[in-house]
């Protein structure tokens, strides 16, 4: 039988229709949840309309009881669904509205996580680390304090050289041995020599590390420093060995649209020698104040390995040849990141050091 | 090295555009730093003749000049010194712009009406001249356009010249550079030198005492010379160079030096005793007066030109007072010589008096060119001075330097620059720059160039360096990129560096910012930290030749460069004062000249751990951040054979301060500053650091993790709260739970430390979360229980601990 026959019959009993209709009406009304216990227990409750209705069947007569109680058994369980299904409506409503009570101001700041920071000349030097590990180089490091051999002599600077003197290099006071040849590195290349002294090529490297020259400090000069060298020791490395390394190696440091420009040079320990420049990316190479007006910017000094150093670490070179190569963080830092003065790496100035 | 195109094009011809020659030098290894224009703008200025000169009536340094521009005669007003009726200058007229961007217009000039602007050579942009007003020579006419009377109009290139091409410290050496990537040859100046009279060795004797640092002395005699100033084009081309011009016979000696490379000096003659020059060792504390009028004390090694009564110059650097050239002078002994490099370089650097021509003997300067740019100069002034020259030079030769044979093998060559260069082409490139080069065919055998260097080349002396010879002019940017193509090289850090990487991250993580400090420091430090040097050494690494003594002592701890960072931040008002370093600090090794070189790790927490936020209160520094710093650095590491143990250290408070240990072994300290320190150092009082040795750390994060099984039945906790005496620590108090709690015992945690009214004076309650487990059953509550008893009589029984 259809629910609207089984109504359409309660409708018509002019008692079980009076209870529906106003149950009905009672249950519209119900604003809350509240309310609609109120309703449940004014018809289905114990003392309720309904169940005493219910209840007071078996005193009719068998007929009357039979059609009553199955009409009350019917409104019985539409009321319950009804109910059942208001009390979803009314819950759902309810929770949206404790919820909205619970709205936070979302402008107000998150819960602080203290954040620190890497050295940004520390990040960079991880970066170009990175770069050569991906082409076979392995990372070594020598002493900051050294000695005249490994930092000049065995780099093939001569004696009189002007870099020894003490207006451009720091001496240590070896005290009681007499001894002039103690120094504070000049340039990461010593450790060239005792990489090369203690291991028997092939030899792919790079030294981070400090060095330190008895420079003033300015914007553009600081007596403390860092440096990268680099150094590849193998049989038939070649000069186009050097332009293909630094060329990959400067792309992927300053952007692939970069161009790389190698010019002739001197250096002391390396023959041939170069200078490594990378395009200006402030004017794209038309000339700016930062490139000179050159449209490019010196990033790298670089060589074959001198014969005699060779001699001096005792490789052949007649057998191996080799290329080596330098730059300077702080130059490459104030290039890639317009820091504009050498003094800030070393300030130690929390606002410069949260910028990276 | 200064280079003038105009000069320049005199030996060899230019490309077009001064850009395009820049670009081939730079390409060839001699960098262009700048490209000047001088000159420029020149049709705008006119000639004036000064008719009239008045002082001004109310400025004293001020004169009121009336100057004929031609066709009218204009007033200006005019501050220098040297302006005289009847000369002819430069003038500058209303609406013109000089070089430097100052645009000139009718002025009133303290009451006086100028009409424009006579002008010196520096506001011409010709040289650094700007005490007076440019004289110009007679023979202009008045009105004329300044740019047809003075050829000033020239391109200087600024040429970085390095230390191994001292040939390139000449036009003729710049002109070959450009021969030879142009395909042309130098065209030398040619001159005839008219001689006149008895030889110059009749007038001039010369002894080289000391010929090892004298190779060669050439002199020449040039008589009955007028001093005047030098003709313009000199002097431009002197300027262009920047180099001031003096008087024609000096002016001589250094247009030559600037053309030929070879340094020159001019005596005059009548002062030089008996004309007679003795090349010789300077005696101990032997003086002498250089031209610049200083005294100078010579020691043995320096090398002087001195005449029967003592020294007449400092050889190679600069000439004597004595014997200067003067307006008097008439009788020239013209010095051309050869020194040592070496030895110059030492004596300039220790008179510390760098000249033009000390730079270039010290460079080397070629020993077979003395005499020629002898009879150039002697040329010149016979020109210029109207001298008359004595036949032949005086040319002393203690030792001849020959020329250098070497052998450059073509395969070898080719193999080491990686390109395919054939052995004619080779040979063609050397020859360009003017050295013999002879292919010799090897049957069988590797080709060979036989090359014969001159000796204007001193840097060529080995294979090498002829290899990088051809590369250069092969040009660099024709090699093609490769890479090496072995098969040896694995890139990756060593375990060791990759954990090192990873203690910078963890502690960035935590908050910290990576500091880079300077690792010198001031002796100060050592005084505020440990005045009794407990613990630093009392001998620390110095140096010898520091920049200031702020920055002379290698720093022995990374405490100093740290709680600089925090005064320099706050000082600044800079919050966040979380600084960790990691560097190298230098202590002296006994016996051994280089100090021992630790990597440390240093932390340093001042002031605000926390700022305050909305929704908790602020926390301040104190030794427990520290602390907490090193115990999340040690988990995150997976390191636990580490321990605090309380201790001592001169800079740091006495009760709050110990020594890290990891593996039993004393690796740094933990604590808060001294009081003493932080007022010295003039940081917070609550600034708490930490420093430790990274190598024992690392090594320790690097031990292998055995597994440790993961419990599958669940656990029990308890909780436990004890009052104990004061002096009691929570340490002693967990490891009596530890060993109470046996094997079933797996977590120990404190979560509570009460003092207060509900405990009696002098006692403190700690609460302890404790975590019991079996790993191969469900455990009983009766038997946790009958341990937690044990632990309770453990407690009690050993600390007097009672139940809370
Ligand atoms: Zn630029």
């Amino acid at each position: 039988m259809a629910a609207k026959d089984f109504l359409d019959e309660i409708r018509a009993d002019p008692e079980l229709g009076g209870i529906y209709e106003e149950a009905r009406a009672a249950l519209e009304s119900a604003a809350d949840s509240e309310a609609l216990e109120g309703v449940r227990v004014a018809y289905l409750g114990r003392k309720g309309r309904l169940s005493v209705l219910l209840q007071g069947i078996k005193r009719l007569e068998p007929e009357e009881k039979r059609r009553v109680g199955r009409l009350g058994n019917l409104l019985k369980g539409w009321l319950e669904k009804a109910l059942a299904d208001k009390g979803g409506l009314l819950r759902i409503g309810e929770m949206e509205e404790a919820l909205r009570r619970e709205e936070v101001d979302i402008t107000l700041p998150g819960r602080a996580f203290p954040a620190g920071t890497r050295h940004l000349l520390s990040s960079i030097i991880e970066e170009i680390e990175d770069i050569f590990i991906g082409m076979g180089y392995r990372l070594v490091e020598g002493p900051e304090v050294e000695l005249d051999y490994y930092n000049f002599e065995a780099l093939n600077t001569p004696a009189w050289h002007p870099s020894k003197s003490l207006s451009d290099t720091f001496y240590v006071d070896v005290p009681g041995s007499g001894s002039d040849d103690v120094l504070l590195r000049t340039q990461t290349s010593p450790v060239q020599v005792r990489v090369m002294e203690a291991t028997p090529p092939p030899l792919y490297v790079i030294a981070p590390g400090k060095a330190y020259r008895r420079d003033v400090p300015d914007a553009t000069h600081s007596p403390m420093f860092h440096q990268v060298e680099g150094l590849a020791v193998d049989e038939g490395i070649t000069l186009g060995d050097l332009k293909g390394t630094l060329e990959h190696f400067t792309r992927r440091m300053f952007g692939e649209e970069r161009d790389v420009r190698f010019r002739p040079h001197f250096f002391p320990f390396t023959e041939p020698s170069a200078e490594v420049d990378v395009s200006c990316n402030i004017c794209g190479g038309s000339g700016c104040r930062v490139c000179k007006g050159t449209g490019w910017l010196e990033i790298l000094g670089a060589g074959m390995v001198d014969p005699n150093v060779f001699g001096y670490v005792g490789y052949d070179p007649e057998e191996v040849s080799g290329f080596a190569f330098g730059m300077g963080v702080e130059r490459i830092a104030l290039l890639k990141y317009g820091v504009p003065d050498i003094r800030y790496f070393f300030d130690n100035d929390l606002r410069l050091l949260r910028q990276y | 090295m200064r280079v003038s195109l105009e000069w320049l094009a005199e030996y060899v011809d230019l490309p077009a555009s001064a850009h395009d020659l820049a670009e081939m030098l730079n390409g060839s290894g001699t960098a262009v730093e700048a490209v000047e224009e001088i000159g420029e703008g020149f049709e705008a200025f006119v000639v004036g003749r000064v008719l009239e000169v008045k002082a001004h009536p109310s400025a004293d340094r001020l004169s009121l000049c009336r100057v004929d521009l031609g066709g009218e005669v204009a007033d200006i007003v005019c501050g220098a010194p040297n302006v005289r009726p009847g000369m002819l200058s430069p003038v500058a007229p209303p609406g013109s712009r000089l070089p430097d961007g100052t645009r000139i217009s009718e002025a009133t000039i303290r009451g006086v009406a100028s009409r424009g602007m006579l002008l010196s050579e520096k506001e011409l942009g010709i040289s650094e001249e700007a005490d007076g007003i440019m004289v110009l020579e007679e023979g202009a006419k008045a009105g004329a356009r300044l740019s047809d009377v003075l050829a000033a109009r020239d391109t200087v290139l600024d040429l970085e010249i390095t230390p191994n091409r001292p040939d390139c410290l000449s036009m003729l050496g710049i002109a070959r550079e450009v021969a030879a990537l142009t395909g042309q040859k130098v065209k030398s100046p040619e001159f005839a030198l008219r001689e006149e009279g008895a030889p110059a060795a009749d007038a001039v004797r010369v002894d080289i005492e000391d010929g090892d640092l004298c190779s060669r002395y050439a002199a020449r005699v040039i008589e009955e010379v007028g001093i005047h100033a030098s003709p313009w084009w000199m002097r431009r081309r002197l300027q262009a160079a920047g180099v001031r011009p003096i008087s024609n016979v000096v002016d001589v000696t250094n247009y030559v030096m600037l053309e030929t490379g070879q340094p020159l000096h001019a005596f005059d003659l009548d002062l030089v005793k008996d004309g007679h020059i003795i090349v010789r060792r300077a005696a101990n504390g032997e003086a002498m007066t250089t031209l610049d009028g200083v005294e100078r004390r010579l020691a043995r090694d320096d090398l002087l030109i001195c005449d029967p009564s003592g020294p007449v110059a400092l050889a190679g650097v600069m000439g004597g007072e004595h014997t200067e050239v003067s307006a008097s002078t008439t009788r020239i002994l013209l010095e051309s010589a050869h020194f040592d490099p070496a030895n110059i370089m030492r004596t300039a650097r220790l008179q510390e008096l760098p000249s033009e021509a000390s730079y270039r003997f010290e460079r080397g300067v070629d020993p077979g060119g003395c005499v020629r740019a002898a009879d150039r100069a002697a040329f010149l002034m016979q020109e210029l001075a109207g001298g008359t020259v004595r036949p032949g030079a005086v040319d002393a030769r203690a030792r001849i330097i020959e020329p250098v044979s070497l052998v450059l093998r073509v395969r070898r060559t080719a193999a080491i620059i990686g390109a395919d260069i054939g052995g004619e082409e080779m040979a063609s490139y050397l020859r360009s720059i003017e050295l013999e080069a002879e292919m010799v065919k090897e049957d069988g055998g590797e080709d060979t160039i036989r090359v014969t260097v001159p000796t204007f080349r001193p840097d060529l002396e080995r294979e090498i360096d002829l290899v990088e010879e051809v590369a250069r002019l092969y040009g660099y940017g024709r090699i093609a990129p490769t890479l090496p193509r072995s098969s040896h090289n694995i890139g990756s850090l060593t375990p060791q560096q990759g954990k090192r990487r990873e203690v910078a991250r963890i502690l960035a993580g935590m908050g910290l910012h990576e500091a880079i400090c300077h690792a010198f420091i001031s002796p100060r430090w050592l005084e505020i930290l440990d005045p009794d040097r407990q613990c630093l050494p009392s001998a620390p690494v110095i140096l010898r030749n520091p920049i200031s003594e702020e920055m002379s002592v290698m720093r022995p701890l990374l405490l100093p460069g740290l709680l600089e960072a925090v005064r320099y931040n706050l000082n600044r008002q800079v919050a966040g004062l979380l600084f960790f370093e990691m560097g190298r600090t230098f202590v002296p090794r006994a016996r051994e000249k280089l100090p021992e070189e630790a990597q440390k790790l240093g932390c340093a927490l001042a002031a605000r751990w926390l700022p305050k936020q909305w929704h908790r209160d602020a926390e301040d520094v104190d030794f427990f951040a520290a602390k907490g710093i090193l115990e999340r650095l040690m988990s995150s590491l997976r390191v636990t054979s580490w321990d605090l143990r309380r201790e001592g250290f001169p800079f740091l408070h006495p009760a709050q301060s110990c020594a890290v240990s990891i593996r039993d072994r004393d690796v740094g300290f933990l604590g808060l500053v001294h009081p003493r320190v932080a007022a010295a150092a003039d940081v917070p009082p609550n600034t708490a650091v930490l420093e430790i040795a990274l190598d024992p750390l690392i090594a320790a994060a690097l031990e292998p993790l055995p597994y440790e099984e993961i419990p599958r039945y669940p656990s029990i906790q308890m909780d436990l709260a004890v009052v104990v005496d004061g002096g009691v620590d929570a340490g002693e108090v967990e490891d009596v739970i530890w060993e109470a709690g046996g094997e079933l015992l797996r977590e120990v945690r404190l979560f509570d430390l009460y003092r207060g009214d509900q405990l009696g004076e002098g006692e403190k309650s700690l609460a302890f979360s404790l975590s019991f487990y079996a790993l191969d059953r469900t455990l009983r509550d009766d038997e946790v229980r009958s341990v937690y008893e044990g632990i309770i009589a453990k407690l009690a029984g050993g600390l007097g601990a009672r139940l809370r």
